[in-house]
C-alpha cells in the first residue's frame, strides 16, 4: 500500500517553462483518480513525479510520509507503475510474453512467480493467444495493450495509465475500464491521464482538473461534471459528458454518467 | 477495364484491393469507394480492420509510396485515374494526415510559421500567396501564437494543430485525416470539427477515420464501416451511427445513441433526449 | 552576410516576421554562405586524411581553431571533437602501438612490444581523427540546417538530397531526444540507469531496441508525411529567405576545390 502525497510542488522546465505550481494533492492506497486537463495542462509533467522520472523544483513529493527526493526511479518503480501513451517508447523484446516479463524479472521475482504474472497479465489485457508474437506484429492499439501488460506484470501498488483510450475501439476501452475497475477491486490505486470524459466519469471515483499547472477543482464526477463548474470546465478546454449536459438540461442535477441519468429519470415522479 | 464515368471532382476507389510489399495477403478487398466535392466522410471499424490502410490506399501513397500492390480498377482522382502519375502530382491534389504528429513535423524547419509553410513553397507559389495562406491556416486553427516557436518545443495536442494547418496551407480538393484528435482535447476536437466543416462548405471533399463516434456525428454526412479490409455498411451517418451492429463491428456509438439506448433498456421513452444538447 | 528575405511584394510586418525567424548568426563566420562553410569542412577533413603525417593535419587543426575562435564556438567545438575522437582514439592506440610491426622497440607490457612505428602511427592517425572532428564539428555548429538545405535548393540540388543532408544533421538530436523518453519509460518499469556499470551494461537491450526500430519507423512515416506535401515536386520555389553568397566566396570555394584536387592528385601520384 502506498500513500501518495504532493506538498506544494511546482516544476520549472530548464529551458525556463513553468509546468507545475503550487500543487498539493493527497492519494490514499486503493483510490481512482482521474487527471483531466487541456493540452499542454502539465498533465504529463504531473505525473512523471510520482516515479521520481522528474523531480520537484519547489515543494515535496511523498510516499507514505517519506520524501522521494533522494530515492532512484528503479526503486520508486517497485511501488509506482506507469504506462506511458507511445508503446514504441519500451517495447524492445523479441515477443510479447517476453516484454511482459522484463518488469517482474528486473523486480528479482522468482521464474515461477514470473511466468504466473505475465499469464495474469496477457489474460487481463486479452493477448493470451498472442504471446509468442512478435510484438510489432501487432497493431499499434494492441502493442498498447502490451505495454499496459508489462506495467501490469509487476503488480505494483499504484498503476499510473497515460491515455490509455486514445487509439483504442469500443472492444479495447471495455478492457481497460474492467482492467481499472479489478486494480481498485484488489486495493491498489489507479491514476490516469484522459481526455475522454465518458470513460473518467464512469470509471474513476475522483477527477482533479488541472490548468496551466494548478488545480483548479477536485471532486467526485458529480461534482466535477455538476453545471455549475462548467464555466471551470470550458477555461480549461474541458466539456462535460454528454449524460451531465442532458441531466442538467432535465433538471436532475448531476448526473455525469448515463446509468446515472437513467437512475435518475427512473426515480423521477410522473409518467415515465 | 471497364468504362466508366467519374464526376470531375471526386475522389474514387474502383473496386480495388490491396497488399502489403512483404505479406502474402492483402489487408483491403473489393473497396468501392467516392467522395464528392463538399463532402465529408467517416470511416470506423475495429482496431486494424484496415482504416489506416484504406487512407493511404484513398491517398496514392500506398502503393505509390509504400509499395505494395493495388488491384482492382484503382484509385480515380478529379475524373483521371491516378496509376503511375508521380506522387508529387497526388500531393497538390490530395492532402492526408496521420495520427502520430511527431513524424509528420519535416524536422527541418525552425519555427512553426516556416513548417506550415513549407507545403505552400513546396508547390511553387510565390511568396506574398505563402505567407498569406500560412497566416491563414494558423489562424484557422487559433495556433498564431505558436508561430514563432520551435515545431520541437509544442506539445503532442498542438502539434497535431500545426499538422492541420500544415495540409490546409496546401488547400487540397480533397483532405484525408486519419485520427486527427487523438492526442487533443475536447475543445480543440470541436474546433477541427468546426474547420472541416468550413472546409467542406468550399467544396473540399473530407475522409476522416476516427475511433470516436461523438466526433463523426453530426460532421459526417455519410460514414462508412470496415470489417477485416472489407466496407460492410456505406450509407447516411445518422443510420450507420445508430444500427444495432455498430458495437459488433468494434465500433462505440455516439453518446447520443448509447443513451436512447440504455433509456429504452429501462423502459424509459429515448425521446427525452430530443432536442437535448 | 546576415540572411536576405526576399520581400519583393510582401507587407512590411510580414517582413518583420520572417526577420524573427531566420537563423541567428551572431558571429561573421556565421554569416559566411552554407556551401562555402561546408567546402572548408570537406577541406579540412578530406586535406587531412589525404595528406596525413604531421604538419598538415597540425595546419588544419590550427586553421579550425582558429576559425571557431572568431565564431566564438571554440569550447563546445572542441568538447564535440574530442567526444567524437575519444572512443576511436582509445582503439587504435591499443591497437596500432603493439601490433604495428617495427624495429625499435621503445617497451614492453606482457607479451606486447611497443614500437616506434606503431607510436608514430598512432600518432599520425589521432591527429587526422582530431582535424576531422573538428571540421566537420565547426559546420555543423555554426550552420543552421535549414540555411544550409534552402542554400542548396536554391542552386538547384533535389530537395531529396538536401532533405538527406539536413536530416542526417537533425538525426542527432532527434535520437538524443528518443533516448530520453525511452529511458523514462524502461526507467519507470525499473531499469536502474543510475546504477553499477554492470546494472547499466544489463539495460543496454531494452534501450537500444526501442531506440533504433523507433529510430526507422520515424523515417518512414516522415517521409510519407513529406510526401503528402508536396516535397517531390520538382522546379522553382520561392523561398522566404535565403543565406546570401557572394563574389569573393565563390572564389575561396574554387580555390579549395582546386587545392583538394591537387592535394588528392599529388597523394595519388606519390609525391606527398
Amino acid at each position: 500500500m502506498t500513500d501518495l502525497k504532493f506538498e506544494g510542488v511546482g516544476f520549472v522546465y530548464p529551458d525556463g517553462t513553468r509546468a507545475l505550481m503550487g500543487v498539493d494533492l493527497e492519494v490514499r492506497a486503493g483510490e481512482a483518480v482521474a487527471i483531466v486537463g487541456g493540452n499542454g495542462s502539465g498533465k504529463s509533467t504531473l505525473i512523471r513525479h510520482l516515479n521520481g522520472l522528474l523531480r520537484p523544483t519547489e515543494g515535496r513529493v511523498l510516499h507514505d510520509g517519506r520524501d522521494i527526493a533522494t530515492m532512484r526511479v528503479a526503486a520508486l518503480a517497485t511501488s509506482v507503475g506507469i504506462v506511458f501513451q507511445n508503446p514504441d517508447h519500451q517495447i524492445f523484446a523479441s515477443s510479447v510474453q517476453d516484454e511482459v516479463a522484463f518488469g517482474p524479472r528486473i523486480l528479482g521475482r522468482s521464474p515461477s512467480q514470473v511466468d504466473a504474472a505475465v499469464a495474469v497479465a496477457l489474460e487481463a489485457v486479452g493477448l493470451t493467444e498472442a504471446a509468442a508474437t512478435n510484438p510489432y506484429d501487432l497493431g499499434y492499439a494492441r502493442r498498447k495493450l502490451l505495454a499496459l501488460a508489462s506495467i501490469l506484470a509487476m503488480d505494483t501498488p499504484v498503476v499510473i495509465l497515460d491515455e490509455p483510450t486514445a487509439g483504442q475501439d469500443s472492444p479495447g476501452i471495455g478492457r481497460v475500464q474492467r482492467i481499472v475497475a479489478d486494480v481498485i477491486a484488489s486495493g491498489r490505486t489507479v491514476i490516469a491521464v484522459s481526455h475522454d470524459m465518458r470513460f473518467v466519469a464512469e470509471t474513476f471515483g475522483r477527477v482533479v482538473v488541472i490548468s496551466s499547472g494548478r488545480m483548479l477543482l477536485d471532486g467526485r464526477p458529480a461534482d466535477v461534471f455538476a453545471e455549475p463548474a462548467w464555466r471551470t470546465l470550458a477555461s480549461t478546454s474541458l466539456e462535460p459528458p454528454y449524460a451531465a449536459v442532458c441531466g442538467a438540461q432535465l433538471g436532475l442535477g448531476s448526473t455525469p454518467t448515463d446509468a446515472d441519468l437513467v437512475a435518475a429519470l427512473a426515480a423521477r415522479p410522473g409518467p415515465a | 477495364m471497364s468504362p466508366v464515368e467519374y464526376d470531375s471532382t471526386m475522389l474514387k476507389l474502383a473496386n480495388v484491393g490491396y497488399r502489403y510489399p512483404g505479406y502474402a495477403t492483402p489487408v483491403l478487398h473489393d473497396i468501392d469507394l467516392s467522395l464528392a466535392s463538399g463532402e465529408i466522410v467517416g470511416v470506423v471499424g475495429a482496431n486494424d480492420a484496415g482504416k489506416s490502410t484504406l487512407c493511404l490506399v484513398a491517398s496514392g501513397l500506398a502503393p505509390g509510396s509504400i509499395g505494395g500492390e493495388l488491384t482492382g480498377d484503382g484509385l480515380f482522382i478529379d475524373g483521371q485515374p491516378m496509376a503511375g502519375r508521380p506522387l508529387h502530382e497526388l500531393s497538390t491534389r490530395v492532402g492526408i494526415g496521420f495520427q502520430n504528429p511527431a513524424t509528420q513535423l519535416s524536422s527541418i524547419t525552425g519555427s512553426v510559421f516556416e513548417e506550415v509553410a513549407l507545403g505552400p513553397m513546396n508547390l511553387g507559389l510565390p511568396q506574398r500567396e505563402t505567407v498569406a495562406r500560412t497566416k491563414h491556416a494558423l489562424a484557422t486553427l487559433g495556433i498564431e501564437h505558436l508561430a514563432e516557436r520551435s515545431p520541437r518545443r509544442v506539445s503532442g495536442g498542438q502539434a497535431q494543430l500545426v499538422v492541420i494547418a500544415s495540409l490546409l496551407a496546401m488547400r487540397p480538393r480533397h483532405l484525408i485525416l486519419d485520427e486527427p484528435t487523438a492526442q487533443l482535447d475536447p475543445e480543440s476536437t470541436r474546433l477541427v470539427g468546426a474547420v472541416l466543416r468550413e472546409l467542406a462548405a468550399t467544396g473540399t471533399s473530407v475522409l476522416i477515420a476516427e475511433h470516436r463516434a461523438d466526433l463523426l456525428d453530426g460532421l459526417c454526412q455519410r460514414v462508412v464501416v470496415i470489417e477485416r479490409g472489407r466496407i460492410v455498411a456505406d450509407d447516411a451517418a445518422t443510420t450507420v451511427l445508430a444500427d444495432p451492429r455498430l458495437s459488433a463491428w468494434g465500433v462505440d456509438p455516439p453518446s447520443r445513441v448509447r443513451l436512447a439506448r440504455s433509456l429504452t433498456a429501462r423502459g424509459l421513452d429515448p425521446a427525452l433526449l430530443d432536442g437535448l444538447a | 552576410m546576415a540572411p536576405v528575405i526576399r520581400a519583393d511584394d510582401l507587407e512590411p510586418d510580414d517582413v518583420a516576421r520572417i526577420a524573427r525567424l531566420v537563423p541567428a548568426t551572431p558571429s561573421a563566420y556565421h554569416r559566411l554562405n552554407p556551401l562555402t562553410k561546408a567546402t572548408i569542412a570537406t577541406f579540412g577533413s578530406i586535406g587531412a586524411f589525404a595528406v596525413g603525417g604531421y604538419p598538415g593535419p597540425i595546419a588544419i587543426i590550427s586553421v579550425m581553431l582558429a576559425f571557431a575562435i572568431r565564431a566564438g564556438a571554440l569550447r563546445p567545438l572542441v568538447r564535440a571533437a574530442l567526444l567524437l575522437t575519444l572512443p576511436i582514439a582509445i582503439s587504435v592506440v591499443l591497437v596500432s602501438v603493439f601490433t604495428r610491426a617495427g624495429t625499435t622497440v621503445l617497451f614492453e607490457i606482457g607479451p606486447f612490444e611497443a614500437t616506434r612505428e606503431g607510436v608514430d602511427f598512432a600518432g599520425q592517425t589521432l591527429l587526422r581523427l582530431f582535424a576531422i572532428s573538428l571540421s566537420i564539428g565547426l559546420f555543423v555548429l555554426t550552420t543552421d540546417p535549414r540555411a544550409f538545405v534552402f542554400d542548396l535548393e536554391r542552386r538547384g540540388v533535389s530537395q531529396r538530397i538536401a532533405f538527406i543532408a539536413v536530416a542526417t544533421i537533425e538525426a542527432v538530436p532527434t535520437l538524443v531526444e528518443r533516448v530520453r523518453v525511452v529511458g523514462e519509460s524502461q526507467r519507470a518499469r525499473g531499469l536502474d540507469a543510475e546504477g553499477s556499470l554492470r546494472a547499466r551494461l544489463r539495460g543496454l537491450m531494452p534501450m537500444v531496441g526501442p531506440v533504433i526500430l523507433g529510430s526507422l519507423t520515424d523515417v518512414e512515416e516522415r517521409s510519407l508525411a513529406l510526401e503528402s506535401r508536396a516535397f517531390s515536386r520538382p522546379g522553382r520555389r520561392h523561398l522566404l529567405w535565403s543565406m546570401p553568397d557572394t563574389a569573393w566566396e565563390r572564389v575561396l570555394r574554387w580555390i579549395l576545390v582546386v587545392g583538394l584536387s591537387a592535394v588528392i592528385v599529388m597523394r595519388v601520384a606519390g609525391r606527398i
